[in-house]
């Protein structure tokens, strides 16, 4: 009975921890709805997150205004996802298989790079990377905002790990069977290591998408600004896009959420195995 | 659930490879058609393309044979000011024309100047200009940047305000008697006298300058502390905490939303601000048409100036471009022809840099600027004496530092956290200068 | 796992090849930007100019500007370390009880309320954040500091102290839900049976958590401990979305600003990198010290 009690008190504690949580996610989905002006001029007030008196006004200028350049920044942003993820995770569970399997000169060396890598900031860098854009010409293009960072160190990582828990059975069969290396990674173990691609495309994907220094650096022009670019872009006092801010800032946050609740399972595990040592 | 996964993960490279096909095709198709010349032009304020698009309706009208078409794009302050930096270091990348505010101009005179030189346009029409706009974007002779503006600075006062606390603004003479008349405000209504801006150089500049002093000297030397600018910021620091008729800016500054809504909600009874201000009331306080009055800066002695030249945007043409001849040209008759000076004021609000056109009939329109403000359409007639009353403002390489200084650590140490005495942060701020 | 030693012959080149893609990128977009970065900040950069100075830059470094850098970056790095590792470790241990029987859609629905927060860009974070923090009286913030007793400030713009604030607030809120499933991935690991001998024992609920949870979470905290302190001296976004490339009384100015500050706003590129070359010896340093207390670096090698 005690224990009934105490299990209801922290599930109230909790519950009521997380309504503070989505005070912010709450006011964002009714700014939306809102005037922006107003907002910006009297910021989220109490009574603004009352749920009354919509406008759909401000979503309506987001897909109009400017020759819809909305879509543009969503397109550049789908694009950018796209490639980079699939590339990204290619390359990543190739280096991290590599890294599992083989025993070679200087293996222990590269696992500390990773891990190293892993963790250094690469805002600390941002002025010659930028200058090797500029003298690659990859400047205002979408190799120049993916080229860098292809092969993501945490995913070498977490998939060096899943790779590292598969049966080395396998890998011997294989090689009985006189299939090359190449054809037992590419036919044998990377099919297994799929449920690690889910995770690791969605946390890919999900740091693409709001990815915000590096394109900041690179992408120079309207046409190919992303979502958190072309918002940032709206945050000017000089010109009145708050309708336009505060709409794209829920219509960006819109399709992660939905996401985010029909796979909450691969957002967990992608994240949960990095932190717990394999 | 595996296959299922896999399955999108082959669908994601798919389609990743065929959009980076596609990505790359597409620039290769960038071919340039034939036909009008389009210009590349940038500038962080939306409201100058208008212009520039105008201006170039008049010149395709002018040169049927060498069309122009302008791509105008606006970005943020910052992200516009730091691209063309980039665009500038790297040799690529930098547009036709571009906007480039006062504060950060300099930063483009360092090293090689990657800008054309406009002299052979300025020269011609020099003597009808406000010189003191050409010189500060000028590096070793050359003038780099072309003027939107002269920026005179006056007072907007709210006759509403003012006559509910029986002050007549124009008895208003003297700062002394701008502080009285400050006092009569606070007193007798609910609003205060004005406000003064914590992180911007606006409140604090024009007044420097209208007492004749700098914040560095012809030579290059840095002025930021001598005892006439401290004494500005005293008198600023004085208004808000002492005399008690100010507060600092609602949002930090004239131009924060935040600040719009306390002024149009009638927040305070004037404000000084250069005339390209007057675009803010119109478009951001609309509800105060009708009740603004413009009038000159009080003087600090009685001989003293009643206004100065402040701000601005120098338009210039970075030399890498593709057509940097038309684009100077182009350029040229934008800036300094009279139709574009009458259009920057009709356009945009500007008071025009050419002196000329400041007693035409074109500047005595009705427009909605004459129908906002209580002068009517007697703005330019009753406003050009002061021209005559603006002192130059020395620019060097280290402007857009000792700007930063000003914005981030001497307004807010003094006004906002009250962590400094005027003269200790100016000369914090000119000891980094100095450095 | 040990890895396979048998040897494949005339195949020795293979292991090479998969780690390619690695020391590619490794060597383009970390070695030589590092050694660019040195050379860089021994030199005056400008458009058409580039001359070596000798150490000009690092001595222009002795500046109050940069030592509120500097500042910044050590306060919010502590600060953020103070909050995100306990809050979290017990919100998860929390959430861990309820996870048994009953409580499991409880458990998955407050999981991901507490998620969504880092699910959000940085820069609609910062635009809420400010809107819920204007300086209007009748802001959210405001209005919940009016009814707890306080005057209602400007929190942009009122100092250090308010910033710091509203800074370590901004990232309690984004962070707290990624630390939790780290904590509740790392509670996974830990054997119910220990719990269970400590109740015959007679233990309580906190002292199970004191002497069970807690230790046995280390290496799970010593993780977060890293990826937060990285994450600390390379905060440059929240205060960029929330302030713009400058702040007000350089309340929002870090190491990393500073540099974004130098390179692209002043053309200050020799002193950007002399700031970067600090930051990058202060992150070595610190990672040798954790690798001293805590052998993170070494997760690798097993």
């Amino acid at each position: 009975m005690e224990h009934r009690i105490a299990r209801i008190v922290v599930v109230v504690i909790l519950v009521a921890i997380a309504i503070v949580f989505l005070v912010p996610v709450y006011a964002l989905a009714l700014s939306a709805f809102r005037p922006g002006q107003q907002l910006l001029r009297y910021g989220i007030t109490p009574e603004s997150l009352l749920p009354t008196g919509f406008t759909m006004s401000s979503l309506h200028t987001l897909f109009t205004a400017r020759d819809g350049i909305f879509l543009q920044w969503f397109k550049n942003s789908v694009v950018l996802l796209v490639l980079r993820t699939s590339i990204s995770i290619m390359l990543s569970a190739f280096v991290g298989y590599g890294l599992a399997t083989y025993q070679f000169a200087g293996r222990k060396i590269l696992l500390s790079a990773v891990v190293f890598l892993m963790v250094v900031p690469i805002q600390i860098l941002i002025l010659p990377l930028f200058n090797l854009m500029i003298h690659f010409r990859l400047m205002n293009t979408v190799w120049g905002v993916i080229l860098p960072f292809l092969v993501l160190p945490f995913a070498v990582f977490f998939f060096r790990q899943y790779a590292g828990s598969l049966p080395s059975e396998l890998i011997d069969s294989g090689r009985v069977d006189g299939v090359s290396e190449f054809g037992i990674y590419f036919r044998i173990m990377m099919p297994l290591m799929v449920p690690a691609f889910g995770a690791m495309i969605i946390l890919i994907s999900l740091m693409s998408w709001n990815d915000f220094v590096w394109p900041l650096v690179v992408l120079r022009s309207n046409d190919m600004f992303t979502i958190p670019l072309g918002l940032n872009s709206l945050l000017t006092p000089y010109q009145d896009n708050y309708d336009m801010l505060l709409s794209g800032a829920f219509m960006a946050t819109l399709p992660v959420f939905i996401l985010f609740f029909l796979f909450q399972r691969f957002f967990v595990s992608g994240l949960g195995e990095g932190a717990v040592k394999g | 659930m595996r296959r299922h996964t896999m399955w999108v993960a082959m669908v994601l490279v798919f389609v990743g490879a065929t959009t980076g096909l596609f990505a790359a095709g597409q620039q290769e198709g960038m071919e340039e058609a034939s036909g009008p010349v389009e210009l590349e032009l940038w500038t962080f304020q939306e409201i100058h393309i208008a212009f520039y698009e105008r201006m170039a309706e008049l010149w395709n009208e002018q040169h049927p044979d060498r069309q122009v078409v302008i791509n105008g794009t606006a970005y943020p302050y910052g992200d516009m000011h730091n691209n063309l930096l980039v665009a500038l270091q790297s040799g690529t990348g930098a547009p036709d024309i571009v906007d480039i505010e006062i504060s950060r101009f300099p930063n483009y005179l360092r090293g090689n100047v990657q800008l054309r030189s406009m002299n052979d346009y300025v020269d011609p029409v020099r003597d009808d200009f406000v010189e003191a706009r050409f010189d500060i974007y000028t590096k070793d002779g050359n003038v780099y940047g072309l003027p939107f503006h002269v920026g005179l600075t006056v007072m907007y006062y709210n006759t509403e305000i003012m006559d509910a606390a029986g002050v007549d603004i124009d008895s208003i003479d003297t700062w002394d008697d701008y502080i009285a008349a400050g006092h009569q405000v606070v007193d007798n209504t609910d609003a205060w006298m004005t406000t003064v801006e914590a992180t911007e150089q606006w409140s604090f500049w024009p007044l420097v300058t209208e007492r004749k002093s700098n914040f560095f000297g012809s030579d290059g030397s840095v002025q930021l502390d001598n005892q006439t600018n401290i004494e500005v910021l005293e008198m600023l620091n004085d208004m808000v905490r002492t005399e008690g008729i100010a507060r600092t800016a609602p949002g930090g500054f004239h131009h924060a939303e935040e600040y719009y809504g306390f002024m149009a909600d009638g927040g305070a009874a004037s404000i000084w601000m250069p005339l390209w201000y007057m675009g803010r009331f119109t478009d951001y306080m609309s509800d105060l048409s009708g009740k603004i009055a413009i009038r000159p800066l009080p003087r600090f002695t009685p001989d003293g100036f009643r206004s100065a030249g402040m701000g601005g945007t120098g338009t210039a043409v970075p030399t890498q471009g593709d057509h940097v001849e038309l684009a100077a040209e182009f350029l040229a008759f934008a800036k300094l022809s009279e139709e574009g000076n009458i259009l920057l004021w009709e356009e945009l609000g500007f008071d025009p840099p050419r002196k000329s056109v400041w007693t035409s009939d074109a500047l005595a329109q009705e427009n909605k600027y004459t129908d906002f403000f209580t002068n009517g359409t007697e703005i330019f007639r009753q406003m050009l004496p002061l021209t005559e009353e603006i002192h130059p403002v020395n620019m060097t390489t280290q402007i857009p530092d000792a700007i930063t200084l000003i914005q981030t650590e001497v307004m807010p140490s003094v006004l906002s956290e009250g962590s400094a005495t005027p003269a200790e942060a100016l000369r914090r701020a000119a000891d980094q200068l100095r450095q | 796992m040990p890895a396979l030693s048998r040897p494949f012959k005339n195949q020795r080149y293979v292991p090479y090849v998969f780690v390619l893609p690695f020391v590619l990128s490794a060597g383009l977009f970390f070695v030589y930007p590092v050694i660019q970065t040195i050379i860089m900040s021994f030199q005056e950069i400008a458009p058409g100019l580039r001359e070596f100075v000798g150490l000009d830059n690092y001595r222009r470094l002795a500046n109050p500007r940069f030592y509120t850098a500097l500042r910044n970056s050590f306060v919010y790095t502590f600060l953020t370390i103070a909050v995100l590792i306990p809050v979290p470790m017990v919100l998860a241990v929390l959430l861990n009880s309820a996870r048994s029987g009953a409580g499991r859609s409880a458990f998955t629905v407050l999981r991901g309320m507490l998620f969504l927060p880092a699910l959000m860009s940085v820069v609609v974070v910062g635009t809420v954040f400010r809107l819920m923090f204007a300086s209007s009286e009748s802001a959210i913030a405001n209005t919940v500091a009016q009814l707890l007793g306080f005057p209602p400030t400007e929190w942009l713009l009122a100092g250090p102290t308010t910033a710091m604030v509203l800074l370590v607030l901004v990232a309690t809120w984004r962070w707290t839900g990624i630390n939790i499933i780290y904590f509740l991935a790392g509670l996974q690991q830990i054997p119910n049976e220990l719990y269970e001998s400590a109740e015959l024992d007679g233990a309580n609920a906190f002292q199970k958590f004191r002497r069970i949870t807690v230790p046995l979470l280390r290496p799970v905290t010593v993780f977060v401990l890293t990826i937060s302190v990285f994450g600390g001296f390379a905060m440059f976004e929240e205060s960029f979305v929330l302030w713009g490339p400058t702040s007000p009384g350089n309340v929002g100015l870090t190491m990393v600003k500073y540099i974004y500050q130098q390179g692209f706003q002043s053309a200050q590129m020799g002193l950007g990198s002399a700031v970067g070359i600090t930051l990058l010896a202060i992150v070595f340093l610190v990672s040798l010290a954790l690798l001293k207390l805590t052998g993170f670096f070494r997760q690798g090698d097993e």
